[in-house]
């Protein structure tokens, strides 16, 4: 489904990512563990296709699709999802508007009917309630003055909507607590299925308890220096990241 | 006042009309008396499919036969086109349920038009009135449209009053002088909608206790429109409140004008005054003035200002592509949600529905 080569990315002429390679199959979860400023979140932006990330070598095939040549929103109904770290608040914007406009996208782009807002509705109140979220969430502006933990549940509320064919999730267990990493594994978790794949970007083990992936890579300075089962992320919590540092190993 | 002695009155005080030039329309030889003025048919609808009151003005002259106002207390309308005229709710508590809607048209005429409108709104205590004051130009011909108008609060009464005007060929020139007595509110919504040269002005004098006033604006400027909002609320007595909030979208080489004053006066102690102007310049030529004042005699108040002026949020603009919106769709559902957060606010359903229709009209057009 996704086949990274050699990828180089700059932010203002600073190389982030040195050549790296990734291949992601359907109905594959990936971990991608690594330190900060390692590149991760760089390579979920530069995947989602976020201004100011300049690739500079390699390639990105997505189903065969050459990534780097589309526009965000092409990448979006192509089936690609970012959950972001730090979701954006957009005040004005009912939830519910912005849900029904994105998925009425996605939908157009499948060559499926629209919904309009009585099915959307529907469809949401289902959808929100698997991720014990309110009504009342669905009509206020998108994620103004929403805690860290409903942020992250809108973005796992908006996948469940959506159905992409890959989710990236960004640091989607950071600020959460305990509880409210339980319902966002949850919901993750109840979107895993054969003809979908997902790349999960953390820092930390503690959310592969709950998202079991089937591949770990660790990534340090801008490229994968190791890749292996669900034992690697275990090896990485006991040792840190130190062994991985190319200069110091 | 005549179009002239305004140009003339404009040029002399200049710090008032700093932003806004009325030189062009000097050149221009707009007639006031033209044969059958005002006689013309226009089509002149009401908003509401039941609405029950309107009121109806071509060419500044009401139109008694297109209006309907059978239902209001009598007296409510009363004057002329050269004296101006009277919109009354005398006595006490005297109350209109339902919005009453004014109705501006400019029709076609042969040449260049001035045209003056003098309106006088009075309520008596506790009196609640809701007016729709809707301005419409139907006219090829440049039509330059002064509307003047005084509303006087009685101690407790209660006057919500919208108004939607634009887009203008020509010129679009009002001043709304308010006169708020003891614990009397005053609510006023403004979305002015383009046009070649437009100047709304709103003076608010809270004169008495407890007086309140909201003000809310939205202003949409394309092409070479020229829209100029200018406020000054003057705080008189102690614990009187305002808000104010003015939000304007600006593309191509439009200009916008945001001057607000807040005048607190010595004896207006515990005065709580807010006004806020935010500006979306969606282009490299568009181009906001804003000069929000603040002038205090009196030592213990709470007043504020705020300005800010940009650009779309480029980080929420990715957000919304990220999730399937084209570019375009973005900066629409954008742009919405940043005049939304203003019509949210109009209570009245038809009115509502209405300004939703005429900035989704705009902004088709112009984002």
């Amino acid at each position: 489904m996704l086949k990274i080569r050699n990828l180089h990315a700059a932010i203002d002429g600073r190389e982030i990512l040195k050549g790296l390679d990734l291949t992601v199959k359907a109905g594959e979860v990936h971990a991608l563990m690594g330190p900060n400023g390692s590149g991760k979140s760089t390579l979920s932006y530069v995947l989602a296709g976020r201004q100011g990330y300049e690739v500079t070598q390699g390639s990105v095939l997505f189903n065969d699709q050459n990534l780097l040549e589309m526009k965000p929103e092409e990448r979006a109904v192509a089936g690609i999802f970012l959950a972001f770290q730090y979701p954006v608040e957009i005040p004005g914007v009912s939830n519910m508007n912005f849900l029904k406009s994105s998925l009425n996208a996605v939908r157009t782009a499948r060559g499926e009917s629209t919904f309009d807002a009585m099915q959307m509705l529907k469809l949401l109140r289902s959808k929100a309630k698997q991720l014990g979220m309110t009504e009342d969430m669905m009509k206020r502006a998108v994620n103004v003055g929403f805690s860290g933990g409903e942020k992250k549940r809108n973005e796992v509320l908006q996948m469940a909507v959506l159905e992409p064919a890959l989710c990236i999730l960004d640091e989607t267990d950071s600020g959460l607590d305990i509880d409210a990493l339980k319902i966002v594994a949850d919901g993750v978790n109840a979107l895993r299925s054969p003809s979908r794949a997902m790349l999960v970007i953390t820092h930390y083990q503690r959310l592969l308890n709950y998202i079991q992936p089937d591949h770990v890579h660790v990534l340090v300075q801008g490229k994968i220096q190791r890749s292996g089962g669900p034992r690697l992320a275990l090896e990485l919590e006991a040792k840190g990241y130190a062994d991985f540092i190319p200069d110091a190993a | 006042m005549t179009l002239a002695s305004l140009i003339e009155r404009s040029q002399k005080n200049s710090e008032a009309w700093k932003y806004t030039s009325l030189a062009a329309l000097a050149k221009v030889p707009y007639q006031s008396n033209i044969e059958g003025y005002g006689m013309l048919r226009a089509s002149a609808k009401p908003l509401g499919k039941e609405q029950p009151h309107y009121l109806v003005f071509i060419n500044g002259v009401w139109q008694k036969d297109q209006s309907q106002f059978a239902d209001l207390p009598s007296g409510f309308i009363e004057g002329d086109t050269v004296h101006g005229y009277r919109l009354k709710l005398a006595g006490q508590t005297c109350l209109v349920t339902a919005p009453v809607e004014l109705i501006f048209i400019n029709a076609p005429e042969k040449q260049a038009l001035e045209v003056t409108t003098k309106i006088h709104i009075e309520l008596g205590c506790s009196g609640r009135l809701t007016l729709m004051e809707r301005h419409e130009s139907q006219s090829e011909h440049p039509v330059a449209h002064m509307v003047e108008t005084t509303i006087e609060l009685a101690s407790q009464a209660k006057l919500v009053h919208g108004k939607i005007a634009g887009p203008f060929a020509a010129a679009h020139l009002a001043t709304t002088e308010v006169s708020v007595a003891e614990g009397a509110y005053y609510d006023n919504f403004t979305l002015l909608c383009g046009g070649k040269l437009v100047r709304n002005e709103v003076n608010v004098t809270l004169s008495n206790e407890l007086a309140q006033c909201v003000l809310n604006g939205v202003m949409l400027a394309q092409g070479d429109d020229h829209i100029d909002t200018t406020t000054c609320m003057k705080h008189a007595a102690p614990n009187c409140s305002s808000r104010e909030v003015y939000k304007s979208v600006i593309t191509d080489k439009a200009r916008a004008v945001f001057k607000g004053k807040i005048l607190v006066e010595k004896a207006a102690q515990k005065s709580d005054g807010h006004q806020l102007c935010r500006a979306l310049l969606l282009s490299d030529q568009a181009e906001m003035d804003a000069k929000p004042e603040l002038e205090i005699y009196a030592d213990d108040v709470k007043c504020s200002h705020g300005c800010s002026v940009g650009d779309l949020d480029a980080d929420a603009l990715f957000y919304l592509r990220a999730r399937g919106l084209s570019e375009a769709q973005a900066r629409a559902l954008l742009v919405r949600g940043f005049i939304d957060e203003i019509v949210d606010e109009i209570r009245v359903d038809d009115w509502r529905q209405y300004c939703r229709q005429r900035i989704e009209e705009w902004l088709n057009d112009c984002v």
